[in-house]
């Protein structure tokens, strides 16, 4: 079941890398015509296009890690931690993936990596602090969800598209400013209509396509983490682990220093401050911890193991010989 | 015309058999790497076995049967061979080592001790490495079972040596995890 899922959303992120793309190129070709680049400017828009999308396939992972803080570590620092990975991998039959630990008082984590085989997971130290080993399990077989999906990849190529739309819109706005645009009237008598109502659909394409790109990736990534979810439950075969990981993130208040809205999808909870209006919930890139915790206590009430007292997923901690370090 | 259709069911059957094919190859490679993930982890615990024994001795001694108990299990485990038989001894050394650690909870110098809290871990993470190895490959023997039981793929199954799998089983009510692969 879990395959087809994996299918499914590898098709959804070649779609939405297309589309991306096609709004991209649309745009340069909408901002070119109006600035009377011509052909030359629409090639400049499809060679960002594609340096742009081709450097995030290579580097997104580097520099996501540099942006963050990220160090990594192996068993001789950090045994439990890269033993649970460990786990989580067999559990998930992926490869081994890099370990990596960020120097920061607000528990999160994340997974970045253009492939299974390039895979780094990284988690704070407020993360290590705070949680038990069942709920440490929970958190990265989240994270390997993410990865055995294949959204690591397609969440840092959508975010690079998405910057590079704002950047290229944001430039298209400053030269107007400075009467760009007032070639185009040179040819006012002979264009007449059809020509303004180009430059007017020009003008709105420039000014809604960062705002587009950003609520389809929003959106997207917002689908991404309840499926990540599930995923890790089918890992763990636990829900309670995961569940009780997220309300000790709930519970907490510290937000995560060194981040941005760019990096924000990255991670296991939104590490943004966040202001609950409808609007700014559009452009979140996780849904509310609540609704992730409803869904997986649900999971736990219909699990055919939910009447026995022991977390199925740490066969050890079912009797008090082994107790969970 | 004929010639084209004909050409033409050809060629998709043609493409069916190889999909079909890559597909049970796929299928056999998983389940076998899928095992080989379980044996490093059994030969991990059958390796750290003998040090955990020696360390309990150090501080009790006198629990000689539950420590030959354990060395014994260890042996049996190691020396068995064929799915069944390594699964089944593997379930009698998690019971032989829940004893020791049971035995342990009695010696608060033992579980105190740097060496034993590390062992702790270790055997711990090994147990559960274990578990979600053999989770992941009975999923993948599911997988595999099913394809070669059903039409398409059980016609090319033979070509592409994909035969039946042996679950990895779990005999102890207690160690068996949700039980999530329906026999």
């Amino acid at each position: 079941m879990f395959h087809d899922v994996q299918t499914a959303n590898r098709w959804r992120s070649v779609l939405l890398l297309g589309f991306s793309f096609a709004l991209l190129v649309g745009v340069g070709a909408a901002i070119s015509y109006s600035f009377d680049a011509g052909f030359a400017g629409l090639l400049i828009a499809v060679v960002v296009a594609v340096t742009s999308t081709w450097s995030a396939y290579w580097n997104s992972d580097k520099v996501a890690l540099r942006i963050t803080g990220a160090r990594q570590v192996d068993e001789t620092t950090h045994p439990q931690l890269v033993n649970v990975v460990q786990e989580m991998r067999l559990a998930s039959g992926l490869p081994m993936p890099k370990v990596a630990v960020i120097e920061d008082p607000a528990p999160n984590a994340f997974a970045t990596g253009r492939d299974p085989d390039h895979a780094t997971v990284a988690v704070t130290t407020g993360l290590l602090e705070r949680m038990n080993r069942e709920q440490l399990q929970g958190v990265l077989a989240h994270e390997l969800a993410h990865v055995g999906n294949r959204d690591t990849l397609v969440a840092t190529l959508a975010v690079t598209i998405a910057g590079t739309l704002t950047i290229l819109c944001d430039l298209a706005w400053r030269m107007s400013a400075f009467g760009g645009s007032t070639s185009r009237r040179r040819s006012n008598d002979s264009g007449g209509q059809l020509q303004a109502i180009l430059l007017v659909v020009a003008v709105v394409a420039i000014v809604l396509a960062p705002v587009a790109a950003q609520l389809l990736h929003a959106a997207v990534s917002r689908r991404r983490e309840q499926l990540a979810d599930a995923t890790a439950v089918a890992y763990t075969r636990n829900p309670a682990g995961l569940r009780s990981a997220l309300e000790v993130l709930q519970q907490d208040s510290t937000v995560v220093r060194h981040t941005s809205r760019a990096t924000a999808h990255l991670w296991i909870e939104s590490p943004l401050d966040r202001d609950r209006s409808m609007w700014n919930r559009l452009f979140d890139s996780h849904p509310p911890l609540a609704e992730r915790i409803a869904v997986l206590q649900a999971m736990e009430r219909t699990a055919p193991g939910a009447q026995t007292a022991a977390p199925p997923s740490v066969p050890p901690s079912a009797s008090s010989a082994w107790p969970v370090v | 015309m004929g010639v084209v259709i004909t050409i033409a069911v050809v060629a998709v059957l043609g493409l069916l058999a190889v999909w079909a094919y890559n597909k049970l190859v796929r299928l056999r490679n998983r389940v076998d790497e899928a095992y080989a993930q379980i044996d490093v982890q059994l030969k991990r615990r059958y390796d750290l076995v003998p040090n955990l024994v020696e360390t309990v001795k150090g501080y009790a001694a006198h629990e000689r049967q539950t420590l030959e108990a354990v060395t014994s299990a260890r042996n049996a485990a190691a020396g068995a061979s064929g799915v069944a038989q390594v699964a089944e001894a593997n379930n009698q050394l998690t019971g032989a080592l829940r004893g020791l650690f049971a035995v342990a909870e009695a010696y608060p110098q033992l579980r105190a001790s740097e060496n034993f809290l590390q062992l702790q871990e270790q055997l711990t993470t090994t147990e559960n490495q274990i578990g979600f190895a053999r989770q992941f490959y009975n999923d993948s023997v599911r997988a595999l079972n099913t394809a070669v039981e059903t039409f398409p793929l059980m016609l090319l199954a033979g070509l592409a040596k994909a035969t039946r799998r042996e679950y990895f089983e779990v005999a102890d009510e207690a160690v068996r995890e949700v039980p999530r692969v329906q026999f």
